[in-house]
C-alpha cells in the first residue's frame, strides 16, 4: 500500500493549493475528492448540454498574485476573460449607477452627486483593507504567547497603520467592528450606490447592512482594492489550473473518493478509510473540510469535549443561494451600453431594501425582491456556450438555509421565478429568452460541496470569527489537536473567497512541524 | 441679568453632572450647577404626576451606580437605600411562565421545567457573565488611553489594558473576544435550548440600543446591563427608595453639603468661549456665569452643536460629534393601579411579581421588534421590563395602591413617513403595551387611574436626551472606550480648553452608573493640579 | 417539557427553598438538634443530636446517613462504555460488571470537574453518582455518540450504611447475598433496590441505592432489623470526619471544581490532588488527556499532602509554612481523630513543597480560647492516607462485629 507524506480531503481551490504546496516542497500527496471533478464551490456546472456557467462562485477578487505565481496557475491555463468589471448597480427609475476603479456615474454617463464622498470613503476602506491584508499569509496571531518569527507581521501591521497617519489610523479603529450602514450612510445617501457598495460586507454572509462587525468584512473584500474579475472559462477553469498546479508539482488526484473515516494511531492520523473500504495511509491529512465534519471524521472521541463544542458552535447559516440560467439569446438590460453587460450587474437597490430582504431570512423565509449579483460570462467568454445563446450568472443575496417549508423543488422553483422576473423587470425579455435553470439553494450547496449550511464561507465571516477567532480558539492555526492533523478550508484564517491562502498557509503550518519517529 | 463668578460651572444636573459636581466642590472648587428644570436629577428623578402617587418616570431601577461613588460621595447618609429586587418572570402565551428565581435552588427546579439541560447551561452562563463582570469593572473608573498618541500616559494605560487582558490566559481571552464581538442571541444559543429562558435573558442584551438581539455587539449591551451590583451582589438590581429621584437627591444633598450652589429653572443658551478656552455660560433668560471649567453633563451632540457658536469648533470634530450615534429605541409608560394587577395562572403570592416581567417568549418575537424599529415603526409585540416597585416600596403610593412602570423596546425616534409622536400615535403606541399586558393580566385594564405615556420626544423634551436615548449614545463598539464620544477626546476634554463632558456620552456610557461624571471630575481636577480620587490620564 | 401547560392551580409549578428527600419523613423524628444544612437543594442534617455519639456509631456501630441528594446519572446505550472512558479519566474498560470505580473526570485543561463514584452494570449500562450536577456536561461528552443520559437524582433515593456492624444490620434485615458482596461490588437484592459495598468513611459500610417511591418500604425493613446493632441516623459533620480519617477528598473543601470556578488558576489536576493511580493514558483519548500529559511533564504546580500536626488543636483553615516563614500552602480539611488519636489535615501545597521540599512545615493554628484568640505555629509531617485503615472494611464475607 503506498504511503503518503500527506492526505488531502477535498479538491476545492484550498484543498488543491494546499497539495500543491506540499508536493512543491517535495511531499507525496494524494488529494481525495467525493466529487467527479474539482472545485468544490468553485466549479462549473452545464446548465443545459452545451451551456457552461460557475456553478457557485464567479467572479475573482482576492485571488492574488502571489498565489497565481507560486502556484502557476498561469502556466497551468488560467487566464481572465475580463478584468476590473465596472460594477452597475440597477435602479428601479433606469437612473442605473456605474463604478469602477475610475470612479462612480450613472449609466449614462452623468454626473452622480456624492461621487468625492464615496470615492473618500472607498479610498479609506482600501487603506486599511491593505493594511489587514499583512495578516493574510500568516496563521493569525496566537493568544497563548508571541511565535516572534510571526511577530514581525504584527510589527509590520502596526507599523503600516501608525504610518496612515493619526485620523487614519483613529478612523480605523473607529470603523474596525462598525456596521457597513452607518459608515456609509454617514458619507453617502441611501440608494443603488450606498448598496452595490455594502453587497461585498454582507454577499455569503448570515447578516445585514446594520450588523455590526460588516466593515471588517468589506475590508476583507476590498483587500485587493475590491476590482472583480472574470476568469476564462468560469470557475471551473481555474479550478483546472490548480488541479494541473497540484498534479505538475506531483500531487495524485483521486475523484469519486469520500472518506469516510479517518484512521489513527495514538494520538496521531496516519491515513483514511474511503467509501468503498480503501485504506489510504498518510502521514498528516490536511482537510478543507469544516472542524465539525473533519472532528467526526477523525473520531468525536479523539478530541475534548469543549473543542467539540466549540465547532458546533461556528455558524454557518447559509444564506446565499445561485440561480444559473441558459438564454437562448443575450439579454438587454435597458439603460446599459454593451460593454457595461459584460460587467457586475448588481441589484442592491439601497441599504433599507437590504436590510429588509435579510430580515425575511432570518425567518426562513423566501425573499419578495432578491439582492443579486448577476454576471453574463458568456458574453465577455463565449466559449462557455456551443452556438448563439449565453448563460447568466446570479448570486442571490438573502436565501435562508433553513426555509420554513423546506427546499423542496417548489420552493427552488419559486425562487427561480422571484430572480428571473426580477431581471425581466430589467432585461424586458430575459424571461422568456429563457431555455434551461438551475437553482441552488444553500441545502444543494451543502449537499454538493459540503460546505456546513451551504455557507459560502464555510462560517460566518464576522469578527468573533474572524482572525484568531477563526474557525474557532483553540484551533485557529490549522492544526488539530491530533498529531499530523491540519484543517485547510474557508473555515480556517483569513477566511472564504476563491484565494487558495488558507490552503497555501494550513500546507505551510503542516510542513513546519517535523513529525514524531512513528510517523515513518 | 446678573453675573457670577465660579471655580466650575456643571450644566445638567443629572446623576453625573451631580456627581462631577460633588466631587470638585468636595475638592474645595466653588461650583455651581445649572439645570433647565425645575427639579434636579434629568432622567433619574421621581415626580408626582398623578396626585398621591410618586413617579420614577425616566430611569426607574438602580444596579450600575459605582458604589466608590457611593462611598466617596457618603450618599448612603445623604438618604440613597437601594433595595435589591427579588427574581423576576416572563410570561407565556401558552398560560405558562418562566420564572427567574433568585433562590438558586428553585431557579434550577424552574430551569429544568423548560430544559433540564439548560439547568447547569445556567450556572456555566452565569459564571461567564460574572467572570466577564469581573473583568470589566475595573476599567470603568479609568479613562481610556488614546491609543494613537503615544503620550506616557496613553501608553501606561495600554500596557493596562494589555496587562489586563493578557492575565486572562488565552483561553479567557479568546473567550472575551467572542464575547466583546457577538450577539446576545448567537451567545445564549450557544448555552440554552428553552426560548424563553433565552428571551428572559435577552433583554439586557437590547435594553436601550437601537440593535436587535442577533446584532453583533449586543452581548456587551448585555454586559453592560450585568456589571452593577447593589451590595457587592454582582448582576443585583434592585429599586431606590422614594424611586430613582432618591440617587438625584443624596447626590443633591451631598452637592450641597459640599457648598455646591444648585440652580434649577435655568436653561442653557451658549458656552461663553473666548480664543478656544471657555469662559462661562449664558442662560435663556441672559444671565451670565464665568468660570473657567465648564463640565457639560448634557450629550455630546447636544453639547457641541447646540450651545457652541459655529467656528469654534474644528470642523473634522464637528463631523465626528454628528456622526456620533444617538438613536431614539425606547418608551416608556407609568401607571398609577387601584391595586396589584393579577396575572393569570400565578398567585399573588409569588415572590417574581415583585421583579421585572416580561412577555417576549422568544429570541425571533424580540428579533421581530426590532425589525419594526428598523422600518420607523413601533414594535407591534414589544418587548417590555415591567416592574411594580411598590411592592417593596410602599412610600410610593396610598396604601394599598400600586405604581407600575413600564419600559418598551422599541419605540423609533422617526416614525416612518415622518408621522408625528404627539396626538394618536402616542395612544395607538400604549394601547399596543397594554393590550399586550392585559393578556396576561385580566384585570390590569380595570385597575389603571392614570397614565403618563413617554415616548422618545417626550423624553428628549422632558429631560434633554437626544431622541431620548438612555445612553446618551449607542454602546456599539465604534463608540465605547476610546472611540466614545469621539476618537481623541474619550479623556472628557474637547477642543475648546476647560469645556469638558460628564454625561453618559463619555466612557464608559450610560446608565445610572455616576462613572462619567466621576471620570470627568478627576480630569477636571488634574488640569486643575488638584488630587481627585483614582488614576488620572 | 417546554409547551406543556402545568397544574398552576395550587400555586407555583416548583418548589420554593429546600425540599425534603425521600427519607426525610423517617429521619425528620431523630432531629433532636434542628441542625439542618442545604445540600443540592434536599435539606440535609448536620447533626441529629450530637456530632460525638454519631461520629463513633460510625467507628462502632452502624449508621445511616441520607446520600439522596447525590447526583445521580445513567449512561446507556450501545457507546456507553466509549462515552465514560471518555469521561473519565481511569479505564472503565478494565472495570468489571457489577463493580463501582472511585474516579475524576477533567475540562480539557486537565483540571478536575469532580469525582464521584462509577458504577458499572455492563457495557452498555453504567451510572455515575457526585456531587456537582454534571448533566449538561455529560451531553457534551456524549454528543456523537450513541447512549442516553438520564438524570436519576430525584428518582433514585439513597443511604449509607456504614459502620463495623452495617453487614450485621443488612443480614438481619434479610438481604441475602450481601456477604458474597466484595469491596466496590454491586449487586441487586429486590426489585428496585440495589446495594453496593461502598461508602465514604474507610469503614465497613455500604450504599442502599431505591426507587424513590420504595424509600419508605427499605426504611421499614431496615431500621428495625437494626435495632439490636447500634444503628443510628448521622448528619454530615460526623461524616466528614469519618471522611478526612479515610483520606477522601470532598469537592468544594478540598478542590475547587473547574466549572464552579471563575478563576482558571484555581484548576487542579488529578496529579496534583494525588490521584496519580487514577489516570490512565493508555486507554486512548478522554477528556484532558492532552493537558494531564503536558501536566504530567511539567509536574505538579500544588499538591494535595495529607498532614499530622503536633498538639490537638484542629488546623482548620490553617496557612502552612516552610521554615516558619515561608508561605507554603493551606490546609484544607482538619480534625482531631478520635480514632487514630492523631491531629490530621489535607492541605494544598505549592509546589515545591509537599513535591520535593517535604520537611520543616509548620502550620499556623487560630483557636479561640474563651473569647480570645490564640495562635500557634505547629509542626506538621507530611503523613501517608489514608489516616485510618481496618482490615474489616475489606473481608469478605465480612464480620458481624
Amino acid at each position: 500500500m503506498t504511503q503518503y507524506d500527506a492526505i488531502v480531503i477535498g479538491a476545492g481551490h484550498n484543498g488543491l493549493a494546499a497539495a500543491a504546496t506540499l508536493a512543491g516542497a517535495g511531499k507525496k500527496v494524494v488529494v481525495l475528492e467525493k466529487n467527479g471533478d474539482p472545485g468544490g464551490m468553485a466549479a462549473n456546472s452545464t446548465v443545459a448540454p452545451g451551456y457552461e456557467c460557475p456553478a457557485m462562485a464567479h467572479l475573482l477578487s482576492n485571488l492574488d498574485g502571489a498565489e497565481i505565481a507560486s502556484l502557476g496557475l498561469e502556466r497551468h491555463g488560467f487566464a481572465y476573460a475580463a478584468t476590473d468589471l465596472p460594477t452597475i448597480s440597477l435602479s428601479s427609475d433606469g437612473k442605473h449607477i456605474v463604478s469602477d476603479a475610475k470612479g462612480v456615474r450613472y449609466a449614462d454617463g452623468g454626473a452622480l452627486a456624492g461621487e468625492a464622498e464615496f470615492l473618500t470613503l472607498r479610498a479609506r476602506l482600501i487603506r486599511f483593507a491593505d493594511q489587514l491584508a499583512a495578516l493574510k499569509r500568516k496563521p493569525p496571531p496566537s493568544l497563548s504567547g508571541i511565535d516572534w518569527r510571526e511577530a514581525a507581521s504584527l510589527g509590520k501591521l502596526a507599523l503600516g497603520l501608525r504610518r496612515m497617519g493619526k485620523e487614519d489610523m483613529r478612523e480605523f479603529l473607529r470603523v474596525l467592528l462598525s456596521n457597513s450602514y452607518d459608515t456609509i450612510l454617514d458619507e453617502i445617501d441611501d440608494g443603488p450606490l450606498a448598496g452595490a457598495f455594502a453587497l461585498d460586507s454582507v454577499l455569503g454572509g448570515h447578516v445585514g447592512p446594520r450588523s455590526p462587525g460588516t466593515v471588517l468584512t468589506l475590508m476583507y473584500r476590498l483587500a485587493n482594492g475590491g476590482a472583480k474579475h472574470q476568469p476564462r472559462g468560469g470557475m471551473g477553469a481555474v479550478m483546472r489550473a490548480f488541479e494541473k498546479s497540484a498534479k505538475s508539482a506531483g500531487a495524485e488526484i483521486r475523484y469519486g473518493a469520500a472518506v469516510e473515516r479517518m484512521v489513527l494511531s495514538g494520538d496521531r492520523v496516519t491515513g483514511v478509510v474511503l467509501a468503498d473500504g480503501t485504506e489510504i495511509s498518510g502521514a498528516r491529512v490536511l482537510s478543507s473540510l469544516d472542524p465539525k465534519t473533519t472532528m467526526v471524521l477523525a473520531g468525536v472521541g479523539n478530541f475534548d469535549a469543549e473543542m467539540i463544542r466549540r465547532a458546533r458552535h461556528i455558524r454557518t447559516k447559509g444564506c446565499t443561494a445561485k440561480v444559473n440560467l441558459a438564454l437562448s439569446a443575450a439579454p438587454v438590460f435597458t439603460g446599459l451600453s454593451d460593454d457595461l453587460h459584460r460587467g457586475r450587474i448588481l441589484h442592491a437597490p439601497s441599504l433599507a431594501v437590504m436590510e429588509k430582504a435579510f430580515n425575511l431570512a432570518k425567518y426562513g423565509e423566501l425573499p419578495t425582491s432578491p439582492i443579486l449579483e448577476v454576471t453574463i460570462p458568456s458574453l465577455a467568454d463565449p466559449g462557455l456556450v456551443d452556438g448563439d445563446g449565453h448563460v447568466l450568472s446570479a448570486v442571490v443575496q438573502y436565501v435562508p438555509y433553513s426555509l420554513k417549508q423546506g427546499w423542496a423543488d417548489d420552493s427552488r422553483n419559486a425562487l427561480g421565478d422571484v430572480v428571473v422576473d426580477c431581471l425581466d423587470q430589467f432585461a424586458p425579455g430575459l424571461k422568456a429568452a429563457v431555455t434551461a435553470r438551475q437553482v441552488l439553494s444553500p441545502a444543494d450547496i451543502e449537499a454538493q460541496t459540503g460546505a456546513p449550511g451551504g455557507h459560502w464561507h464555510h462560517g460566518e465571516m464576522i469578527a468573533d470569527q474572524m482572525l484568531m477567532l477563526r474557525p474557532a480558539p483553540g484551533i485557529e492555526r490549522y492544526a488539530l489537536p491530533v498529531e499530523g492533523l491540519y484543517l485547510c478550508g474557508a473555515s480556517t484564517h483569513p477566511g472564504g473567497d476563491v484565494t487558495g491562502i488558507p490552503g497555501c498557509n494550513a500546507a505551510k503550518a503542516a510542513l513546519q512541524v517535523k513529525l514524531g519517529r512513528a510517523a515513518a | 441679568m446678573k453675573t457670577e463668578q465660579y471655580d466650575a460651572i456643571v450644566v445638567g444636573a443629572g446623576h453625573n453632572g451631580l456627581a462631577t459636581g460633588c466631587y470638585l466642590a468636595k475638592s474645595g472648587l466653588k461650583v455651581l450647577i445649572v439645570e433647565r428644570n425645575d427639579y434636579i436629577g434629568g432622567a433619574a428623578v421621581s415626580r408626582e404626576l398623578y396626585s398621591g402617587w410618586t413617579y420614577s418616570n425616566c430611569s426607574y431601577v438602580c444596579s450600575l451606580l459605582r458604589p466608590e461613588v457611593v462611598r466617596d460621595l457618603d450618599l448612603a447618609r445623604h438618604g440613597l437605600q437601594v433595595i435589591p429586587y427579588e427574581s423576576g418572570a416572563t410570561f407565556m402565551s401558552n398560560g405558562d411562565h418562566f420564572a427567574y428565581y433568585s433562590d438558586h435552588d428553585a431557579l434550577r427546579r424552574e430551569i429544568a421545567r423548560h430544559s433540564k439541560k439548560d439547568v447547569d447551561a445556567y450556572d456555566r452562563y452565569s459564571k461567564f457573565v460574572t467572570k466577564q463582570c469581573r473583568f470589566i469593572k475595573p476599567l470603568l473608573l479609568r479613562t481610556p488611553p488614546d491609543p494613537v498618541r503615544f503620550r506616557p500616559r496613553d501608553i501606561q494605560e495600554l500596557l493596562y489594558l494589555g496587562k489586563r487582558f493578557h492575565d486572562l490566559g488565552a483561553r479567557d481571552m479568546a473567550d472575551t473576544l467572542r464575547f466583546y464581538t457577538m450577539s446576545v442571541g448567537e451567545f445564549l444559543d450557544e448555552f440554552f435550548e428553552s426560548e424563553v429562558i433565552k428571551a428572559h435573558l435577552a433583554g439586557s442584551g437590547i435594553i436601550g440600543t437601537g440593535l436587535g438581539v442577533y446584532s453583533p455587539g449586543t452581548a456587551y449591551v448585555l454586559l453592560h446591563h450585568y456589571m452593577g451590583e447593589v451590595d457587592g451582589s454582582i448582576g443585583a438590581w434592585g429599586f431606590t427608595r422614594g424611586g430613582m429621584g432618591g440617587v438625584s437627591k443624596a447626590l443633591g444633598k451631598a452637592f450641597e453639603a459640599s457648598g455646591g450652589t444648585i440652580k434649577a429653572g435655568s436653561a442653557l443658551d451658549r458656552f461663553l468661549i473666548k480664543n478656544g478656552k471657555v469662559e462661562g455660560v449664558v442662560l435663556e433668560n441672559g444671565d451670565t456665569y464665568t468660570a473657567n471649567t465648564v463640565v457639560s453633563n448634557m450629550d455630546v451632540r447636544r453639547t457641541f452643536l447646540n450651545h457652541v457658536e459655529d467656528g469654534e469648533l474644528p470642523g473634522d470634530f464637528v463631523k465626528a460629534v454628528k456622526r456620533f450615534k444617538i438613536r431614539g429605541s425606547s418608551g416608556k409608560i407609568n401607571i398609577a393601579l387601584d391595586g396589584a394587577p393579577t396575572f393569570n395562572n400565578i398567585p399573588g403570592t409569588a415572590n417574581f411579581l415583585r421583579g421585572d416581567l416580561h412577555a417576549s417568549e422568544s429570541l425571533d418575537e424580540l428579533e421581530r421588534a426590532y425589525d419594526a424599529w428598523k422600518e420607523g415603526r413601533w414594535s407591534e409585540d414589544p418587548y417590555f421590563d415591567m416592574l411594580i416597585p411598590t411592592h417593596v416600596d410602599p412610600t410610593m403610593t396610598p396604601p394599598g395602591k400600586h405604581m407600575m412602570t413600564l419600559f418598551i423596546q422599541y419605540a423609533p425616534y422617526e416614525l416612518a413617513n415622518g408621522e408625528s409622536w404627539d396626538g394618536p400615535n402616542r395612544d395607538a403606541f400604549a394601547d399596543t403595551v397594554i393590550d399586550k399586558i392585559a393578556r396576561y393580566s385580566p384585570d390590569f385594564k380595570d385597575l389603571i387611574l392614570h397614565k403618563e405615556v413617554r415616548t422618545p420626544w417626550d423624553i428628549e423634551r422632558e429631560v434633554g436626551l437626544t431622541e431620548g436615548n438612555i445612553f446618551q449614545g449607542e454602546l456599539t463598539f465604534d463608540q465605547l472606550l476610546f472611540n466614545r464620544p469621539v476618537p481623541g477626546y474619550a479623556d472628557y476634554r474637547s477642543p475648546i480648553r476647560g469645556l469638558y463632558l460628564c454625561g453618559s456620552s463619555a466612557h464608559p456610557g450610560g446608565g445610572v452608573m455616576a462613572a462619567p461624571g466621576a471620570n470627568a471630575a478627576r480630569e477636571v481636577l488634574s488640569d486643575l493640579g488638584r488630587k481627585g480620587f483614582g488614576r488620572a490620564a | 417539557m417546554t409547551g406543556h401547560r402545568p397544574n398552576l392551580k395550587d400555586g407555583l409549578p416548583v418548589r420554593r427553598g429546600l425540599v425534603e428527600t425521600p427519607f426525610d419523613r423517617h429521619l425528620r423524628p431523630f432531629s433532636l438538634a434542628e441542625d439542618w444544612m442545604p445540600w443540592a437543594g434536599f435539606v440535609s442534617a448536620r447533626r441529629f443530636e450530637t456530632v460525638e455519639a454519631e461520629y463513633f456509631a460510625i467507628r462502632n456501630q452502624a449508621t445511616l446517613f441520607d446520600i439522596s441528594p447525590m447526583h445521580k446519572y445513567a449512561i446507556t446505550g450501545r457507546d456507553a462504555l466509549a462515552v465514560v472512558n471518555r469521561l473519565v479519566t481511569r479505564n472503565a474498560a478494565k472495570l468489571g460488571d457489577n463493580r463501582v470505580g472511585y474516579t475524576v473526570w477533567c475540562d480539557e485543561d486537565g483540571s478536575v470537574i469532580d469525582d464521584g463514584t462509577l458504577f458499572r452494570f455492563s457495557e452498555t449500562e453504567f451510572q455515575l453518582c457526585c456531587q456537582e450536577p454534571q448533566y449538561s456536561w455529560l451531553h457534551d461528552i456524549a454528543w456523537g455518540f450513541d447512549v442516553t443520559i438520564e438524570d436519576q437524582s430525584d428518582t433514585i433515593a439513597g443511604l449509607a450504611l456504614q459502620g463495623p456492624t452495617s453487614f450485621a444490620v443488612l443480614k438481619e434485615a434479610g438481604f441475602d447475598g450481601v456477604e458474597n458482596l466484595k469491596p466496590f461490588g454491586i449487586m441487586d437484592v429486590a426489585s428496585g433496590l440495589k446495594i453496593s459495598r461502598t461508602g465514604f468513611t474507610g469503614d465497613l459500610g455500604y450504599e442502599l441505592w431505591v426507587e424513590a417511591s420504595k424509600a419508605d418500604e427499605l426504611w421499614d425493613r431496615l431500621w428495625p432489623a437494626g435495632q439490636n446493632y447500634g444503628l443510628r441516623p448521622i448528619g454530615g459533620e460526623a461524616l466528614d470526619m469519618a471522611r478526612i480519617e479515610a483520606g477522601f477528598i470532598a469537592a468544594r473543601v478540598d478542590f475547587q471544581p473547574i466549572h464552579d470556578a471563575q478563576r482558571p488558576s484555581r484548576g487542579r489536576t488529578p496529579f496534583e490532588l494525588g490521584l496519580d493511580w487514577l489516570v490512565d493514558f493508555e486507554k486512548g483519548h478522554f477528556n484532558g488527556r492532552r493537558a494531564l500529559l503536558e501536566a504530567q511533564r511539567r509536574g505538579p504546580r500544588t499538591l494535595l499532602v495529607g498532614l499530622e500536626i503536633e498538639g490537638h488543636k484542629p488546623a482548620r483553615d490553617a496557612f502552612v509554612y516552610h521554615g516558619k516563614k515561608k508561605e507554603a500552602g493551606h490546609v484544607t480539611s482538619a480534625l482531631w481523630s478520635p480514632t487514630c488519636k492523631r491531629n490530621l489535615a489535607l492541605a494544598e501545597l505549592r509546589a515545591p513543597y509537599g513535591v520535593s521540599v517535604k520537611d520543616d512545615l509548620w502550620v499556623e493554628i487560630y483557636h479561640p480560647k474563651e473569647g480570645k484568640w490564640e495562635k500557634v505555629m505547629a509542626q506538621a509531617k507530611i503523613a501517608e492516607r489514608p489516616f485510618f485503615k481496618n482490615k474489616r472494611r475489606s473481608a469478605t464475607p465480612p464480620g458481624l462485629f
